[in-house]
C-alpha cells in the first residue's frame, strides 16, 4: 500500500462523513461565489463598448432635474464632440404590472449610431426607427420577455408624465450592456405629454480619448452660472455614481460573505477533529511504528486538503454552471441582468478552500503531535 | 416510555466539544437570517411610522413617487376649501403643499455622492406631521434659504451639521436644525420652506398635497370628489396607504434572505448531520444499553432528534443574541420608488426572533432525522458489543 492510498483509504473510511463534509463545504463556496459575484456586479459598472467615447451630462442638482433643451446647439459646437442625444427618463408601465419592467428613454433617433456604437440592429430597422415618429426600438431580453414583435403596438402609461403613449416596435435590438431598455423619439414625447424645451440628460460622443476631460470642462464651463448648471462625467463616472447610491448594501454583503467563510472554517475544522479523534489509536500505533510527527501530519493534512478541494471543485463549478447557464434575470425578478462567474472570483474561492484545508488540518494536528503514544494506545472511542 | 429530556440536555451538554461548532455554524446562520430580515422589517417599520390615519395624500394620477408628481397652484386652490379638510383653532385648512426635489449630495465619507430628497413645506406641513421633532438648532424660517436636516442624513452626507452651508441649484442653503422623524420615511430628508424650494428649484407646481380629514368618512368623499372631477388628473388615497406601497425596496432584501437562508441550511443541515451521525456512532452501546432496558426503537428515534431539535435551538437562541446588538442600527441604500437615499433600521421584532429559532429548530430536526433513524434501527446485541 503506497501512502497515497492510505490516505485515500482513510478519507473515505466514513464513506457518510466525507460525503457529508464535502457537501457542506461545496455549499458554503457556492454561497460565497455567489455572494461575491453579486458585490462585483453591484460595483463594477458594466463595460459597454464605445464606453469610453461616451459622456454623459446631467443637472447639476442631480439627475431627476430636467436639462433646457437649448443647450444642445451649445454642446454641439463644442470642439471634439461628435453627436449629442437627448437622454430622457420615461418612467413607462406596461399593462398594469405595478413594479417598473424596463427602462425607456427618449431621444434623437438620427444619433442611434453616432453616440451608441454598441447596438446590434439591421439597417432597415433603424431606417423604420428614425422615419416613423411613433417608433420605438426595444431590447432582445424585454421583447422576449414580452413576445413583442417588429410592428407591434404597445402603450405605456407614464409615471413621470401624465398619461400614456403608444409606440410601434420598430426594431430589436442586443449587444448593449442593458438589452433591456426601449428607446424612442424625444420629439413624440415632447409634442404628445412631455414639457416641451425640457430634456432628461444629454448623451454625447467625443471623437477621440483625448477630446473627452477637455469636452468635460467645457461643458461645465459652458452651463455654469445659469439657471441649468451641468455635470458632464464620462459614462463610467456616471455609472460608478450609481454604484455610490447603494449606500450600505455593499457592507451587508461583504460583512455577510466573511460570516459565511468564518462559518465554513468552524465546522470543516470540526469534522476533521471528530475524523481525527475517531482514530486516535490508530495514530498512536502509527506512531509506535515510528511514523515522524511530520508524517502524521501530511496524512492529516492531506486529507483535510483533499476533502476541501473536492468540495471547492463541487461548490465553485455548480456556481459557474447555474449562473453561466441559467437565466439569472428570471432568478432575480431583473435585478441582476448578468452575473459573470469570473475567474478572479474562482480563484479567490479555492484559494479560500486551500486556506480552509489547511486551517482545519491545524487543530486535530496538533493534538496529534502532543499525543503521547501510551495515551494514545489507551483511548477508546 | 419516552426517554427523558434531562438525558438528551445532557448529552447535548457532555459532548460540547463536538457539537459547539455545529451549534455555533447554527448561530451564525440564525443571526444571519434574522439580520437580513430585520433590514426588510426595518424599511416596513419605516413606512408604516409614516402614515397618519387622519391624513389624505393627494398626488398626480399614475405618478409612483412623490418626486415624480405635480399638483398645480389651480388644483391646489380648487382643493384647499373643500368641506371635507379640517380646519386649525384660526379656521385655516390643515393642508400642506409640498415640493420634492432631489439634490445629488456627497457622502461623509468622501465616497462619492446620493440622491439626498429635499422636501419644501407649507406652514401646516409640520403639524400634519407630529412625529417630527425637532432635537437640536431649530426649524427653518419660511422666506429664508434655510433647511432643517434629519439627524440620520446629517451623519450619512456631508455639509449637513448645523451651521454648516451647502450649495445646490446655484445657491447657498444654511442647515439650522436637526430633526428626528421617530424611524419614519421623513428620517431620510431634507426640510425647507415650500416656496423657497419652487424658486430656488425652478418648480411651477408642487409635488403632493398632504391634508388633515374632519372624520374618516370624509376619506371616501375626497377620493370619490377627485375621481368624478375630469379637471383633476389626481390621485388620493390615506397617507397610511400611499406609504405602506413605497417598499418595493424590501423585495431584493428579501430575495437576500431567503437565498441566503435556503443555501447556509443546506450547509447547516450537513454539518447537523455529521455531529449526529458522529454522536450516534459514538454511543453505539449506550443506544443498545437503552433498547435492553426496554426502551422502544421510537423513544430512541424521538429521542436523538430531540437532541439535535436542542442543539440547533441552542445555536438558534445563540445566533438571535448575536443579531440583538444590531437592532435599530440605522442604514441606507437607495429606495427604488423615491430614487433617493433612504435611511432605515435593523428592528428584530420577538416575530422574527421566533422565525430564527423555529428556523434553527427545523434544520436541527433535518439533520438528526437520519442519524436518528440509524439509531433507532441498531440491532440490540450487536450494539451491546460493539466497543
Amino acid at each position: 500500500m503506497t501512502l497515497s492510498t492510505f490516505i485515500l483509504k482513510n478519507a473515505f473510511r466514513n464513506k457518510r462523513r466525507a460525503l457529508l463534509s464535502v457537501s457542506s463545504v461545496a455549499v458554503s463556496l457556492f454561497l460565497l461565489v455567489t455572494l461575491q459575484v453579486a458585490l462585483r456586479e453591484l460595483t463594477l459598472p458594466v463595460e459597454s463598448p464605445g464606453a469610453e467615447l461616451r459622456v454623459c451630462a446631467r443637472n447639476k442638482v442631480s439627475l431627476t432635474n430636467p436639462l433646457p433643451a437649448r443647450q444642445r446647439p451649445i454642446i454641439e459646437k463644442i470642439p471634439g464632440v461628435e453627436g449629442v442625444t437627448p437622454f430622457t427618463w420615461f418612467g413607462g408601465q406596461y399593462q398594469n404590472e405595478g413594479a417598473m419592467t424596463f427602462a425607456q428613454f427618449a431621444m434623437d433617433p438620427k444619433e442611434t449610431r453616432t453616440v451608441f456604437t454598441d447596438f446590434k440592429l439591421t439597417d432597415a430597422e433603424l431606417a423604420r426607427f428614425q422615419s416613423e415618429k411613433t417608433a420605438a426600438i426595444i431590447g432582445k431580453i424585454s421583447a422576449d420577455k414580452y413576445h413583442f414583435k417588429v410592428g407591434d403596438h404597445i402603450t405605456l402609461n407614464s409615471t413621470v408624465y401624465p398619461g400614456a403613449l403608444e409606440f410601434t416596435i420598430a426594431g430589436i435590438f442586443s449587444g448593449t450592456a442593458d438589452d433591456r431598455m426601449m428607446l424612442f423619439h424625444q420629439d413624440y414625447l415632447d409634442d404628445s405629454i412631455g414639457t416641451p424645451g425640457l430634456v432628461g440628460m444629454w448623451w454625447l460622443k467625443v471623437k477621440t480619448a483625448e477630446d473627452m476631460p477637455r469636452v468635460i470642462t467645457a461643458i461645465n464651463q459652458a452651463f455654469a452660472n445659469t439657471a441649468a448648471e451641468v455635470r458632464a462625467e464620462s459614462e463610467r463616472a456616471f455609472q460608478l455614481g450609481f454604484i455610490s447610491m447603494l449606500g450600505n448594501i455593499k457592507t451587508l454583503i461583504a460583512s455577510i460573505s466573511t460570516v459565511v467563510v468564518f462559518t465554513l472554517v468552524l465546522v470543516t475544522a470540526s469534522t476533521m477533529s471528530m475524523a481525527v479523534r475517531e482514530r486516535f489509536r490508530e495514530l498512536a500505533i502509527l506512531k509506535a511504528l515510528g511514523f515522524r510527527r511530520r508524517e502524521l501530519f501530511v496524512f492529516i493534512l492531506a486529507e483535510s486538503f483533499g476533502l476541501a478541494v473536492a468540495g471547492a471543485g463541487l461548490g465553485i463549478g455548480a456556481a459557474y454552471c447555474a449562473y453561466t447557464f441559467g437565466n439569472i434575470n428570471k432568478m432575480t425578478h431583473g435585478i441582476f441582468v448578468s452575473f459573470e462567474v469570473t475567474p478572479r472570483i474562482m480563484g479567490l474561492a479555492a484559494l479560500v478552500a486551500v486556506a480552509l484545508g489547511i486551517l482545519s488540518a491545524l487543530a486535530p494536528a496538533l493534538a496529534v503531535a502532543r499525543m503521547s503514544v501510551v495515551n494514545g494506545l489507551k483511548t477508546l472511542d | 416510555m419516552a426517554l427523558p429530556l434531562k438525558y438528551n440536555f445532557r448529552n447535548v451538554l457532555v459532548r460540547w466539544r463536538a457539537t459547539l461548532a455545529t451549534m455555533l455554524g447554527i448561530a451564525l446562520l440564525v443571526a444571519v437570517y434574522v439580520l437580513v430580515q430585520a433590514l426588510a422589517v426595518g424599511l416596513q417599520k419605516s413606512a408604516s411610522n409614516t402614515g397618519d390615519p387622519r391624513n389624505v395624500m393627494i398626488v398626480r394620477k399614475g405618478s409612483t413617487a412623490e418626486s415624480s408628481s405635480q399638483v398645480s397652484l389651480a388644483q391646489l386652490q380648487t382643493i384647499r376649501y373643500w368641506p371635507q379638510i379640517a380646519h386649525d383653532e384660526q379656521g385655516v385648512p390643515i393642508l400642506s403643499a409640498d415640493v420634492i426635489t432631489l439634490i445629488s449630495q456627497p457622502r461623509i465619507d468622501g465616497r462619492g455622492e446620493a440622491n439626498v430628497s429635499v422636501r419644501g413645506l407649507t406652514p401646516a406641513g409640520r403639524q400634519l406631521r407630529p412625529q417630527v421633532k425637532l432635537i437640536s438648532g431649530r426649524w427653518f424660517t419660511p422666506g429664508q434659504r434655510e433647511v432643517t436636516v434629519s439627524g440620520k442624513m446629517a451623519r450619512r452626507f456631508a455639509g449637513f451639521q448645523v451651521g454648516d452651508t451647502f450649495r445646490t441649484a446655484g445657491n447657498t442653503l444654511t442647515v439650522v436644525g436637526e430633526f428626528d422623524g421617530g424611524s419614519s420615511a421623513f428620517d431620510s430628508e431634507v426640510w425647507m420652506d415650500a416656496d423657497e424650494a419652487r424658486s430656488l428649484f425652478d418648480r411651477e407646481n408642487y409635488s403632493s398635497l398632504l391634508v388633515r380629514v374632519t372624520d374618516p368618512a370624509a376619506v371616501q368623499a375626497i377620493t370619490a370628489r377627485i375621481e368624478n372631477d375630469k379637471r383633476l388628473p389626481l390621485r388620493s388615497e390615506t397617507e397610511v396607504k400611499y406609504y405602506s406601497d413605497q417598499t418595493a425596496t424590501a423585495l431584493p432584501i428579501r430575495i437576500l434572505g431567503n437565498f441566503l437562508a435556503t443555501a447556509m441550511s443546506v450547509g447547516a443541515v450537513f454539518a447537523a448531520m455529521n455531529t449526529m451521525y458522529a454522536s450516534v456512532g459514538a454511543r453505539t452501546r449506550e443506544i443498545g444499553t437503552l433498547r435492553v432496558l426496554g426502551f422502544r426503537r421510537r423513544s430512541v428515534l424521538a429521542g436523538f432528534i430531540l437532541e439535535g431539535a436542542l442543539l440547533a435551538a441552542i445555536g438558534g437562541a445563540l445566533g438571535c443574541l448575536l443579531a440583538l446588538p444590531l437592532d435599530g442600527y440605522s442604514t441606507g441604500t437607495m429606495s427604488f420608488n423615491s430614487f433617493s437615499e433612504t435611511v432605515f433600521e435593523f428592528r428584530i421584532t420577538p416575530w422574527l426572533a421566533t422565525k430564527g429559532m423555529i428556523f434553527s429548530i427545523i434544520v436541527g430536526v433535518i439533520g438528526s432525522l437520519l442519524p436518528a433513524l440509524r439509531a433507532s434501527r441498531l440491532p440490540v446485541i450487536a450494539a451491546l458489543k460493539s466497543v
